[in-house]
């Protein structure tokens, strides 16, 4: 639409849905107990992990309310990458040639994920990584980046284990496991298959709210009190 | 943006699939149940967190835990916390208070870290409104909860006398059985006996001392007037305590009926005198205890005295399991069901072996049908492998030698066929008299048991350790007291025998931890399930059996050596509660496992699957095996390695 009014501006303007999620988030209270934010857990699939080359192939997101997931709403949907190798992505995700050959380009459906994600905090287990390739996109697509703050699963379980464990204790923190299926493995908690970005969100959703309830056993009740406690999470404004 | 549509309708697999795999939710189809999951949410509760409180919680959705467990408690005014039930993976929370649209009735605290699927209360009454399964399942299962705690009281001993026809075996007291005592003077005359037996119209009189009314000196009865006076032509005007029998076995009052039924089986003897605070007040017949139970193990009992034939012996022993099926639905221990099919197994063997003796002739030497293994512990389920020999008094020449060898060879060959045809199985270890290394004199099997002791090999005393268990079954009880003193003298001293022993025990694998975790076997036919026999029984068994030896206690019965062990003061009282009930509550479960299969008209095995499992009885499965390990430590400290 922007495009199509302003044909030949080089400068692209941000998308109006980007800059409602800017100013929502602008002043962002973190001092509100937990309960009251809205989580999205993500995860994207990628043809690759080149940050320059790759592309996304499927996000797949669950929403949190009142600590709970909630799964009457539930975000998954395959994109057609634009220099698509079906060989390629078949030996890693659960994703058959036929479902990106006939899934949507990435101009449909990223609106659609920045509208379900609008007021929400975006988790997701080594986050930093899919907000690359999600803002990379955000950029080309809608002209900007997205302004939701970001918890990284994987920052907290280490914050976690640095509570169990204690400052001092002699463990090498390399010898520990973070992947997400070990941590599953590790907590106890249902298992999903891997590699599919929907039942890896959902992995990642159950270790999330895992994490935050023995959190919050602690008496870390704010997303300010988390953050603080173990550095966990990487916060943007 | 239909497409979008599209993608969020659609619940996840996990959702769908977890609902499917929990009842009643099986029964819904597909579509109803993708549409209840996107109404369900996801909940994480970590342990120690308490979701419902009695009275006070309104419930606003149905709990279905996904992952973990929960406990449900009662807390009473004065802070007195019964616990009522533990509940695990598939077990749903709230569902009675939605229904009834009252608040919480149990306390409800996590035990684990737990994630619960959450379905709103609207959607869990319009499906109970909808679906007759569901209000179905659910009123059901609350009248099984009933059931279970009934179940627990009795395994605590608590249930005394209760309305409703069953449990009466083991809720009614001997005591409340006893008519007005009926007796006699043992001065008096058979003739006037029997004239109060008739006026009074009973069966038996209590015969008393004339010098003191109160001292009960014996007992008449019916069959005494039958078979000692009028069919040998005694004189009526002879004084009864020349036909009484004498002294008479007495039963406490408070004894159950359960008890005294097995007294009576036990010794043959059908009446007994009842006693309260040291005085007789009456006697309690067998037939007294009949009228209570329909259809009961002595009805089987009394026919298996009676049989004649050995293909009504068949017919009779293919019986048992109906009579042992009742039992455990009325609730009977597995200490006490297993003390009944020992009884009636041992009748069976004793009917069997006297018509044995009638056809072949009577037998040169006396001898001793011992039994071995479980039949020697008095711990058979349904249907046990055959482990037997025969013992024989050691002869006194050649002549009588080879006449004993050939006799018992013939004797064991035949019983041992009628006994596969009863339908106990051949013992694929040949521990059978048939094999002639176990149809020995008492010398050879002196001898056995020697080398046993005196120069232990582990791996032969792997196979032997049976033979410790043994016991006598049918014949001469005297040769077999007599090995059991010679096993009994020799063990005692031998700490590295016994040394052996304990660590032999030790070596079984105790399961740790609970299914996921619970340690199953990995592969084979029987892939996820545990060995309840091997891995949860046979500690105990091994543990009874060293220390018994070590200490010269005869009995062979794991629950009776450790009740020996706890008198004689070799076991502390703590320990020896925890071992009797964690031993006989796996017992039980090993039943009712068998009653199942044998239900269903499959091999009864020993092999468990805990997921079958409820979650009562996996949590007091799992207790019971925390138990092993503390006895095991009791022997590691008795016998450490180094």
């Amino acid at each position: 639409m922007i495009d199509l009014l302003h044909p030949g501006s080089w400068f692209v303007k941000s998308d109006p849905l980007l800059l409602a999620n800017k100013k929502f988030f602008t002043g962002f209270d973190q001092g509100q107990p937990l309960s009251e934010y809205t989580f999205v857990v993500c995860d994207t699939e990628l043809t690759g992990l080149n940050k320059k080359k790759d592309e996304l192939v499927s996000i797949g997101a669950v929403m949190i309310r009142n600590l709970q997931i909630d799964l009457s709403s539930m975000f998954h949907c395959f994109i057609r990458p634009e220099n698509i190798d079906p060989t390629q992505a078949t030996l890693v995700h659960r994703i058959t040639p036929e479902q990106l050959e006939s899934a949507e380009p990435i101009e449909d459906v990223l609106p659609r994920f920045v509208e379900y994600i609008q007021g929400s905090l975006l988790v997701g287990h080594h986050l930093p990584l899919d907000m690359h390739f999600l803002n990379k996109a955000t950029t080309k697509v809608m002209g900007g980046t997205l302004s939701n703050p970001g918890v990284d699963t994987m920052r907290m379980a280490q914050g976690y284990k640095r509570v169990l464990l204690g400052h001092y204790h002699e463990h090498n923190p390399r010898e520990i496991s973070y992947n997400l299926d070990d941590l599953g493995r590790e907590y106890n908690l249902p298992r999903f298959k891997p590699h599919d970005a929907l039942e890896d969100a959902l992995q990642t959703a159950y270790l999330f709210l895992y994490l935050i309830k023995k959190f919050r056993k602690g008496g870390l009740v704010t997303l300010k009190d988390i953050f603080q406690s173990g550095r966990v999470g990487s916060f943007r404004y | 943006m239909s497409q979008n549509a599209d993608v969020h309708v659609v619940a996840p697999e996990m959702a769908v699939s977890f609902l499917k795999g929990i009842m009643p939710f099986d029964s819904l189809d597909d579509a109803t149940l993708n549409d209840l999951a996107r109404h369900c949410r996801v909940d994480f509760y970590p342990k120690g967190t308490r979701l419902l409180t009695t009275g006070e919680t309104e419930i606003t959705h149905l709990y279905l835990i996904q992952r973990g467990g929960v406990k449900a408690f009662i807390k009473d005014e004065q802070g007195e916390v019964t616990l009522k039930d533990f509940r695990g993976v598939g077990a749903y929370i709230g569902a009675l208070g939605i229904i009834r649209g009252t608040p919480a009735n149990l306390n409800i605290e996590t035990v684990e870290d737990t994630f619960c699927f959450l379905l709103p209360r609207e959607i869990f009454l319009k499906l109970v409104a909808q679906e007759p399964t569901f209000a179905h399942y659910y009123l059901k299962s609350f009248s099984e909860k009933i059931v279970t705690t009934a179940y627990n009281e009795l395994r605590h001993h608590k249930v005394s006398k209760r309305s409703g026809d069953d449990l009466y075996l083991f809720s009614v007291r001997v005591g409340d059985l006893v008519k007005s005592l009926r007796k006699v003077s043992s001065a008096s005359s058979i003739q006037q006996a029997a004239a109060s037996m008739a006026e009074f119209r009973v069966g038996s009189l209590l015969v008393y001392d004339p010098m003191n009314e109160e001292d009960i000196v014996g007992i008449i009865t019916d069959r005494d007037l039958r078979g000692k006076v009028v069919a040998a032509g005694l004189d009526y005007n002879l004084p009864v305590k020349e036909i009484m029998t004498s002294p008479v076995q007495s039963v406490l009052s408070q004894s159950l009926c359960f008890d005294v039924l097995l007294k009576m089986m036990g010794t043959s003897i059908h009446h007994l005198a009842v006693e309260r605070g040291g005085r007789v007040i009456g006697v309690v017949t067998s037939h007294d205890i009949m009228l209570l139970q329909g259809h009961s193990p002595y009805y089987l009992f009394k026919e298996i005295r009676g049989q004649q034939e050995f293909s009504g012996l068949y017919v009779l022993a293919q019986k048992i399991p109906e009579v042992i099926r009742s039992l455990i639905k009325e609730g009977a221990k597995a200490g006490n069901i297993t003390q009944m099919i020992a009884i009636l197994n041992d009748h069976i063997l004793e009917r069997m072996l006297t018509l044995l003796e009638e056809e072949l002739g009577p037998p040169p030497v006396p001898y001793c049908w011992l039994l071995m293994g479980s039949e020697g512990r008095r711990e058979q389920t349904f249907k046990t492998d055959q482990d037997n020999a025969i013992l024989y008094a050691d002869p006194v020449n050649a002549e009588e030698k080879s006449a004993a060898e050939s006799y018992f060879k013939k004797f064991a060959a035949k019983a041992i066929d009628h006994l596969v045809n009863c339908g106990y199985p051949l013992c694929p270890g040949e521990i059978m008299a048939i094999n002639p290394k176990w149809c020995q004199p008492l010398s050879v099997w002196k001898g056995y048991f020697s080398h046993w002791i005196d120069a232990p090999d582990p791996a032969e005393l792997l196979h032997a350790t049976i033979f410790f268990d043994f016991r006598s079954g049918f014949g001469d009880s005297n040769l077999a007291r007599e090995l059991r003193r010679h096993l009994n003298k020799k063990a005692r001293a031998k700490d590295i025998f016994l040394f052996h022993l304990a660590r032999q025990c030790m070596s079984t694998r105790v399961p740790l931890s609970f299914f996921k975790n619970f340690i199953v076997n990995r592969d084979g036919e029987h892939k996820n399930q545990l060995n309840i026999k091997h891995q949860g029984l046979t500690p105990f068994v091994n543990f009874a059996r060293v220390l018994a030896l070590k200490h010269g206690i005869s009995e062979t019965n794991t629950l009776a050596r450790l009740k020996a062990l706890f008198a004689g003061d070799f076991l502390d009282q703590e320990l020896w509660a925890a071992a009797n009930d964690a031993y006989e509550l796996q017992m039980q479960q090993r039943l009712i496992h068998q009653l199942a299969q044998i239900e269903e008209g499959v091999l009864p095995d020993n092999h468990i699957n805990p997921e079958q499992l409820s979650d009562l009885e996996r949590r007091m499965l799992k207790e019971a095996f925390a138990v092993i390990e503390r006895l095991y430590s009791v022997l590691d400290k008795m016998y450490p390695v180094a």
